[in-house]
């Protein structure tokens, strides 16, 4: 594995603002800090994964990345090219250009396929959009997709309706490879699939990681598939990184007490074993009105009162490529 | 069962170089409109009138505007084996007025349903594709059109441009396109609503992942999602056309010219004791027309709804 960084992310920083409805004009009553400053580096050809519970901030990273939803303020570097930059351009061609590079996989298979395209004309659309497969090569490199995600090719005349989950996803996957994109974000791919396909679905993307060498940033709330998938994990907490380190560090020795607290959350397949549950206080605050200092030091069993309400730690290395952002590990 | 049954399918047909192609929505649709019993007696009523309206001249005895029974002093005389429907008091055949009053309602109905839809499907694309600004002035110039008291800003209208423009025009063309004009509003804010609703999945989504264009996405994506809606809306848009256009008719107000049901029904008005026949025919045919176009509607919408299954 190379130490080249595809995806650089630097201060990322989402705010929704809310906004009251009048007739003509909006007032803004509120922000959502939905991600709050967040940096990571993933290098070429790993699987960095994104965890977190639910409205942390993972998907609203992930869209900020892709500028599907333009970031408030930061930076997204793609192999060196800054996104927002191309993006403001308005240059179409610097932007498809860009697009071909990053592609994402979306959580729900049942509402990411149009319902009124067959599988071929879901499959050929990026062809039609980005032009770089002659025409007469289309449904040579069709049925290439299809083979690839372990589909047939009488599938291709059929529509999204007729298919299972698993199999819309395999859709969903050829689609995004259709482009041959550096960069694969797989929003909670599996989620919403039967547990009997999940392995399916994720050995197909470890194979074709293997096969064409893609980097994926892998988003998911379900600790088990990250442990199975991913190279490195960055734990997120109300639109903060907490942690971010290797998988087999962070899983053997996680550092940050929200990340332990996660942690000890994995159910042990085991009747006997007797494990350790931190059961964390409270409920996760709103992003709306979040903590000062620390984010997660109302719930933390750590949390000494003066530092932790007053200062924001940052991501601080502790060897090994192992960041933590608490400010137990200053003490 | 089926299940099995559909699998053993799928087996044999992978080594078969002909395959079958995929059930689109519009086939499921389809199958699920042919059960449907109604909408299928609204279709052969609309198809029936078709039959009328291009073939009037070969089924009405008699040419348009004859009054047959006026010079023999057959004139409001009951229906009998030579007038079917009888006649009104200037001795035309009410049967044969019917025949022609077929391609009047007809053209009312098609021409400003199609008016009326298209303005609805681009007001409706635009305000809910685009919203912000744009949205919020479109949805401000519907909801004007919403609160108008349609039909006597119609008569309105009617009367100061029949009065204005040289009868040659075509009134019943004038009527046609001011239906039109003013039955968009409502049809434009469904319209809208079902664009929010597709706008906002994920496969439109994708398509931005992937680099599609605006127009792509506007005409690939949105419109064939919400197509099933602007055809449900476009039938029983043609059913208030025809009930409009009656109205107006009747009212006085519509093209004294042309062979309209309403018209008709406007000249029985004066003798509905004495001849129930010049009336009771014509609004028969409105009645008829309307519930037929009524009953596809709701057959249609049944039958395109994506969220029932067979």
């Amino acid at each position: 594995m190379s130490t080249e960084m595809v995806l650089e992310v630097k201060n990322l920083v989402k705010h929704f603002p809310i906004m009251s409805r009048g007739v003509f004009l909006k007032k803004q009553v509120g922000i959502v800090h939905a991600v709050d400053g967040v940096s990571f580096a993933v290098r070429k050809g790993e699987t960095f994964g994104l965890v977190g519970e639910s409205g942390c901030g993972k998907t609203s990273t992930a869209r900020a990345i892709l500028y599907l939803d333009p970031p408030t303020s930061g930076e997204v570097y793609f192999e060196g090219q800054e996104v927002g930059k191309i993006f403001k351009s308005k240059n179409k061609q610097e932007i498809l250009k860009l697009r071909r590079k990053m592609q994402y996989v979306f959580q729900n298979p049942y509402a990411s396929l149009d319902p009124r395209m067959t599988v071929a004309d879901i499959i050929m659309e990026p062809f039609a959009i980005h032009k770089h497969v002659p025409k007469s090569k289309w449904y040579d490199r069709l049925y290439e997709l299809l083979e690839l995600v372990g589909l047939e090719n009488y599938h291709a005349e059929r529509y999204p309706h007729e298919f299972s989950g698993g199999q819309r996803q395999r859709i969903c996957i050829a689609r995004a490879l259709a482009v041959e994109p550096r960069l694969l974000i797989a929003d909670e791919p599996v989620a919403s699939l039967d547990v009997s396909v999940r392995a399916q679905i994720l050995n197909l993307l470890q194979e074709l990681q293997r096969k064409l060498g893609i980097t994926y940033l892998y988003i998911s709330h379900d600790l088990s598939t990250v442990k199975h998938i991913c190279d490195r994990v960055a734990v997120m907490y109300l639109g903060k990184f907490v942690e971010i380190a290797d998988t087999d560090e962070l899983f053997s020795s996680p550092l940050h007490p929200y990340t332990q607290a996660l942690l000890s959350s994995i159910p042990v397949p085991d009747p006997e074993t007797k494990a350790l549950r931190i059961i964390l206080p409270g409920e996760v605050p709103s992003p709306i009105n979040p903590p000062s200092g620390c984010r997660f030091h109302p719930r933390c069993i750590y949390a000494k009162e003066h530092k932790c309400v007053e200062n924001a730690p940052k991501l601080v290395d502790v060897g090994r490529g192992h960041l933590v952002a608490c400010e137990r590990m200053f003490s | 069962m089926k299940k099995e049954k559909s699998t053993k399918l799928e087996l044999q047909y992978q080594n078969e170089k002909s395959r079958p192609k995929g059930v689109s929505q519009w086939n499921i649709a389809w199958r699920r409109f042919k059960k449907n019993k109604a909408a299928l007696v609204g279709a052969l009523i609309i198809g029936f009138v078709m039959f009328l309206a291009a073939f009037d001249s070969l089924i009405a005895p008699y040419p348009p505007n004859a009054t047959p029974g006026f010079y023999v002093g057959e004139a409001r005389v009951p229906p009998s084996l030579k007038y079917l429907f009888g006649t009104d008091k200037l001795g035309h055949d009410v049967f044969s007025q019917v025949v022609y009053g077929a391609r009047s309602a007809l053209y009312v109905g098609f021409g400003a349903a199609a008016i009326a839809m298209s303005l609805a499907v681009l007001v409706g694309l635009v305000s809910g594709y685009y919203g912000g600004l744009v949205d919020n002035v479109l949805m401000r110039i519907t909801e004007i059109f919403l609160v108008i008291p349609f039909l006597l800003i119609l008569l309105v209208f009617l009367k100061v441009i029949t009065a204005v423009a040289p009868a040659s025009i075509g009134g019943l063309s004038i009527v046609t396109l001011m239906i039109g004009v003013f039955s968009w509003a409502s049809n434009a804010r469904i319209i809208r609503g079902e664009v929010l609703r597709v706008k906002e999945s994920e496969f439109i989504e994708a398509s931005k992942a992937l680099g599609a264009s605006k127009r792509r996405i506007i005409f690939r994506h949105i419109f064939p999602n919400v197509l099933h809606i602007i055809i449900v809306l476009t039938t029983l848009m043609i059913a208030t056309a025809i009930l409009v256009e009656a109205a107006v008719s009747f009212l006085g107000f519509g093209d004294p010219a042309a062979i309209t049901w309403g018209h008709q029904l406007q000249l029985a008005n004066e003798a509905v004791k004495e001849a129930w026949w010049e009336g009771v025919f014509p609004g028969l045919f409105i009645t008829l027309l309307v519930l037929g176009f009524n009953l596809l509607g709701n057959g249609l919408r049944d039958a395109l709804d994506p969220r029932l299954r067979e």
